[in-house]
């Protein structure tokens, strides 16, 4: 057995030695400790001796060259003829160091370019061959169709990838072959004697001519740089989803920031089914999405903050003019029904959306939503099961004189007594100029009823 | 002692007078400085706690009064005395104990970290050993410079069981640098006998390194005082460095929070240092008996000293504390001729 | 631009200015005849002499103990650390006595010390010569803390360092001493807390420390292939960290990974993070992330060791899946 020279590490911090002169001629006979050539690195110069007694031979490297740390300069063979291969010119390693990851790639195989059993799946080892398209030695386009593959999911063709002539086939059909083993090579050139051979006979015949060239490259290199690790990034993950969050909207705090400042609602993106958390680019969907009712002009210089406006009404024309209605009327709940139209009414004078008025009243059954739809008589108002756009917290008969209990999915007029003054309390989240003009609406409404019905 | 070793240099008392007297000072304005030291401890006006030198003052004046102010010593935890023998001032010394603006550090070292850069004295040291590495770079660099300013590192007994000490002498012993090494022996490392924590003569270590090594009587300050002449004369010649251990004694505990002491220490043992071995007692008895003062003069000096002492604690007491803006102060210094290059180069 | 290798240009950074001020000078092992392991100081020893250029015996706390004292009085020492591992022995006289000389005595003592050390794996070193332990000093108040990426970087930082007043730290990548970059003949300076902007994008930030900048341009350049518009900043220093232009891109970009090759677990990519964060909350569009080495003593099989540095591939995909907006939870 022939054994190699080797560029040795001179140095802590050094990639590649020059070679500044044999020291020996091929076919010479060697002893281990004879110099056999000088070696320059960017410090010194010195000498590096033989290891192995024998004849030199298989010079790769010639004066004046550099090469890299841990390549094959020279054998010591038994023989002064060595391998009896001509002496190559320091072969580019790009070919052949690819070819090493797979098992079927052999001495004997042509140069070019590799074709490897593609991932056609997400958890997919392997592919089985269902035909070539192209026969051994013929020329292909990149685009060509090559062979067809079939995984567990289905079949498909898998296109040349290069342009050229088919090499080397060193896959049969119906073989299974591992995902990322090299299949074939298509060469640039014509090949002389295209290969073509089964995996099952490929192995055993390419490993042990293989391995005596390729064993420096195989082997990790000694001091790899970070460029060369492996790829370590699998196939890409699906797009995570938030669970759901039991109504809290997740946002990044860019999206959330933004939306606010242009008065952008988020949560019609969760209406519209789109996948949470919500990033800027989701804002693009938002803005093309038409305007809502609610979005108004002015909504859209909202500071989109919290609101919380009260006003003070006298609370006896109320009194009066529900003890009126329940005279006239014979209504049921005229306080809670008075109290909705009037939220409705100014609501919609406010530009808000349609929908119900939620009339809460603490201690006194159930909320009551009333669907108030334009110019429904008053008399004809009855709680339904409406979604409410507005909820009225009626608080004027208990002690609570003041709310400040934050922004609510939807608006909330809560109504406090205090003495003879009833205080209403508006808190959601709208742009101001809709939170004045909504709240200043209601009051009136409060203050003289009857001028609303007339 | 001290008589001993004056006849021994054959000098005249009295042509010494000057110099004799103001070790004397020294001495007491060490021993005042720490008696109001323990006592601002005792009274709990002084933030955290301090170690006292009393008991050791021959040690530091008999060194300290070797040296110019271009010497450099480097100092410990136990260090006011070093500080005060340098040539340091009570005020700023009592101000930096309380955490005060006008103190040598600003208020930012305390009683473990008063550095006084005027009179050469680099830092004392609240890492046991911590200090001789500095000491022994500062001799390098001395000779490095070219000038023959030597450098005192001074450590206890404790101190030598510390690795770094065993690098920088085998250093100094190989480059000749002019560092003495004062190993002051009180014969406790913290509340523990020396002889349970050092193995072998201390001297024998220095000496292993080729190091010449002495042992002097560290309550007698002529007797320092004449041992360090001599060493320092000769390190500035390139002779060292040296080695001197100091037999010596401190009459507090470790610190002065370390009260009920008597599980290492006997009380007996103490009244023994204190009424025998007394380095100001003995060396004013025998300045007396010399006749280069008076029993009055002695008892004037240190009222005086007293006076001075208490004087400055009151100021101290007195005085500001740093501004809060000076907390994140002094972390970097300026480095103003890197900036003008800087600024010239982007211009 | 001529090119030179990294380890010649700090060789020209410390002998240029060894020639400008005579107070400078070399302590370390091997630094004289044998110029380092790495060869980094060659040929100084010649030039200045045996006094200036100090071989001392393998005692890392002493002559570190003895830089800081040169430095205390009137000496701008050099203290070369043969490998950045080795800072654990140094600890006390780095970072109790240089890095608060000047603090606890009220600025009137400065340690102007350069140490020169280095960091990196991937060399085959194991566990005790392939650690990056700048984190453990960037944490100490009083210590500067450079990380050179590139010989151009190596030569202006090293500069500014040795004229620097204060106890400065550099970590150079061994791996990188033999990699070429355009270094100029004239006398330049880089200013410390200064960072670089080495190549500007739109998407995202990617913030690497010393030869972790290569990674996160290799992993740009992949980005760019697939549309993505990667900014790469080099702080430069860690310590002072140059906060407004790394934030001033991320509020530009909405993302940002941070490299760098100390663990990740409490270090320098968790402190940037943090202060980006903190500070840039409001302009995030996608969670920060961390690159740093795995939490693993450094393996020596090559199979093992290339797996716990970030790579230019695995930063790529990071950085798509964060333009993507796939790190709900960060996972």
């Amino acid at each position: 057995m022939p054994h190699e020279v080797i560029m040795p590490a001179l140095g802590m911090a050094q990639d590649s030695g020059v070679l500044v002169a044999w020291l020996k001629a091929p076919g010479d006979p060697v002893k281990a400790g004879d110099a056999l050539m000088e070696v320059e690195t960017d410090k010194a110069t010195m000498e590096v001796e033989a290891a192995h007694d024998g004849f030199l031979t298989d010079l790769r490297a010639s004066e004046g060259e550099a090469v890299p740390v841990g390549d094959v300069v020279a054998l010591i063979s038994e023989t002064p003829e060595g391998s009896g291969t001509p002496e190559p010119k320091a072969e580019p390693a790009d070919g052949p160091a690819e070819a090493s990851e797979g098992s079927g790639a052999g001495a004997a195989l042509p140069e070019g370019r590799q074709v490897i059993m593609p991932a056609l799946g997400m958890a997919q080892d392997t592919g089985l061959i269902v035909g070539w398209s192209v026969q051994p030695g013929t020329k292909v386009g990149a685009d060509d169709v090559l062979l067809e593959v079939e995984t567990d999911k289905s079949t498909m063709e898998v296109p040349a990838g290069h342009d050229g002539y088919l090499a080397a086939v060193l896959a049969a059909e119906g073989e299974d072959v591992p995902v990322g083993e090299v299949i074939a090579v298509i060469s640039a050139d014509k090949p002389d004697a295209p290969v073509q051979r089964s995996r099952a006979d490929a192995p055993a015949a390419a490993a042990p001519a293989a391995k005596a060239p390729e064993a420096p490259t195989a082997a990790p290199a000694p001091q790899a740089t970070r460029e060369a690790q492996a790829q370590e990034a699998g196939p890409a993950p699906a797009r995570r989803i938030a669970p759901d969050t039991g109504g809290r909207i997740l946002a990044s705090p860019k999206a959330r920031r933004l939306a606010a400042q242009e008065g952008l609602d988020l949560a019609r993106l969760v209406a519209e089914g789109v996948p949470q958390p919500f990033h800027v680019a989701d804002l693009d969907t938002l803005r093309a999405m038409p305007p809502a009712a609610a979005e108004t002009p002015a909504a859209a210089t909202a500071s989109g903050g919290a609101q919380c406006l009260t006003a003070e009404i006298d609370g006896a024309a109320l009194a009066g003019f529900t003890d009126w209605l329940a005279r006239e009327t014979g209504h049921s709940a005229p306080r809670a029904a008075a109290l909705a139209a009037f939220a409705a009414a100014a609501w919609h004078e406010a530009g808000g959306t349609s929908g119900a008025v939620s009339v809460e009243v603490p201690g006194v059954g159930p909320a009551r939503a009333f669907d108030v739809a334009p110019g429904t008589p008053l008399a004809a108002l009855a709680p339904g099961d409406a979604t409410p756009a507005v909820i009225l917290r009626d608080l004027a008969r208990t002690a609570i004189t003041g709310v400040q209990l934050g922004s609510e999915a939807v608006p909330v007029l809560s109504l406090t007594r205090q003495g003879d003054l009833m205080r209403v309390t508006l808190e959601g989240r709208m742009p101001p100029p809709q939170a004045i003009t909504f709240l200043n609406a209601f009051a009136a409404r409060l203050a003289d009823p009857l001028r609303h019905i007339l | 002692m001290a008589a001993k070793a004056a006849a021994k240099k054959g000098t005249a008392p009295k042509g010494n007078a000057e110099d004799y007297l103001r070790m004397y000072r020294q001495m007491v304005r060490i021993r005042a400085f720490e008696d109001n030291a323990n006592q601002l401890y005792l009274s709990a006006k002084m933030p955290g706690l301090t170690h006292m030198y009393s008991g050791q003052e021959a040690v530091a004046v008999g060194i300290c009064e070797a040296l110019t102010d271009d010497d450099k010593i480097t100092s410990t935890h136990r260090g006011h005395g070093h500080c005060v023998a340098k040539g340091a001032d009570f005020k700023a010394m009592f101000c930096e104990l309380l955490g005060k603006e006008e103190g040598y550090c600003r208020g930012k070292g305390g009683s473990m970290h008063i550095a006084d850069q005027s009179h050469g004295n680099l830092g004392a040291n609240a890492i046991v050993g911590g200090s001789m590495g500095i000491a022994t770079g500062a001799a390098l660099s001395a000779q490095l410079r070219g000038t023959d300013e030597v450098t005192v590192c001074f450590f206890g007994d404790g101190a030598t069981a510390q690795g770094l000490w065993y690098e920088v002498m085998n250093m100094a012993a190989l480059w000749k640098l002019p560092v003495i090494y004062a190993c002051e022996n009180n014969g406790y490392s913290e509340y523990t006998k020396t002889e349970e924590i050092a193995a072998g003569s201390l001297t024998a270590r220095a000496e292993a390194f080729g190091i010449e090594a002495h042992k002097v009587d560290g309550q007698d300050v002529l007797a320092v005082n004449e041992l360090t002449q001599k060493l320092v004369a000769r390190a500035r010649k390139g002779e060292g460095p040296f080695f001197i251990e100091l037999d010596t004694y401190r009459y507090h505990g470790h610190h002065v929070g370390d009260i009920n002491r008597e599980y290492y220490r006997a009380k007996d043992e103490e009244s023994e240092w204190k009424s025998t071995r007394d380095p100001i007692l003995n060396f004013g008895k025998w300045l007396t008996e010399q006749g280069v003062v008076s029993e009055d003069d002695l008892v004037a000096i240190n009222d005086e000293i007293r006076a001075d002492a208490e004087a400055a604690v009151a100021y101290a007491e007195a005085a500001r504390y740093p501004d809060a803006s000076e907390v994140d102060m002094h972390v970097y210094v300026d480095s103003p001729e890197l900036d003008a290059a800087l600024s010239k180069q982007s211009a | 631009m001529r090119e030179i290798t990294l380890s010649k240009a700090v060789n020209e950074a410390i002998a240029e200015e060894m020639r400008r001020d005579p107070t400078v000078f070399l302590i370390g092992e091997d630094v004289a005849e044998a110029g380092t392991p790495f060869k980094v100081l060659a040929g100084l020893v010649e030039e200045f002499g045996t006094k200036r250029v100090i071989d001392t015996p393998i005692s890392e706390p002493g002559f570190t103990g003895m830089a800081v004292g040169a430095a205390l009085t009137g000496s701008r020492p050099i203290v070369d650390l043969m490998f950045g591992d080795f800072i654990f022995l140094i600890m006390d006289q780095l970072c109790n006595q240089a890095a608060k000389a000047c603090y606890m005595s009220g600025g009137k003592l400065n340690v102007p010390l350069v140490l020169r050390t280095n960091l990196g794996a991937t060399r085959r070193s194991a566990a005790q010569h392939s650690q990056s332990l700048h984190a453990l000093v960037a944490h100490i108040p009083g210590l500067k803390v450079a990380m050179p990426s590139s010989a151009y970087e190596a030569k202006g930082l090293m500069k500014t360092a040795i004229r620097d007043n204060n106890p400065v730290v550099i970590f150079e990548d061994k791996l990188m001493y033999q990699d070429k970059a355009p270094v100029p003949e004239e006398e330049y300076l880089i200013p410390f807390g200064k960072a670089n902007i080495k190549r500007e994008g739109t998407d995202i930030t990617l913030i690497g420390t010393s030869s972790m900048v290569q990674v996160a341009e290799k992993a740009a350049a992949l980005l760019e292939k697939d549309g993505i518009s990667a900014e790469v900043i080099d702080p430069r220093t860690i310590v002072p960290l140059d906060e407004e232009t790394i934030l001033a891109s991320v509020r530009k970009t909405s993302r940002a990974i941070v490299i760098d090759e100390g663990h990740q677990s409490y270090g320098v990519t968790g402190e940037i993070a943090s202060r980006i964060s903190e500070k840039a909350f409001y302009h995030l569009d996608a969670p920060v992330l961390r690159m740093g080495a795995m939490d693993v003593p450094v393996p020596f099989s090559p199979a093992l060791e290339d797996l716990t540095v970030p790579t230019p591939e695995a930063v790529a995909e990071r950085a798509r899946q964060s333009v993507r907006g796939e790190l709900f939870d960060a996972a």
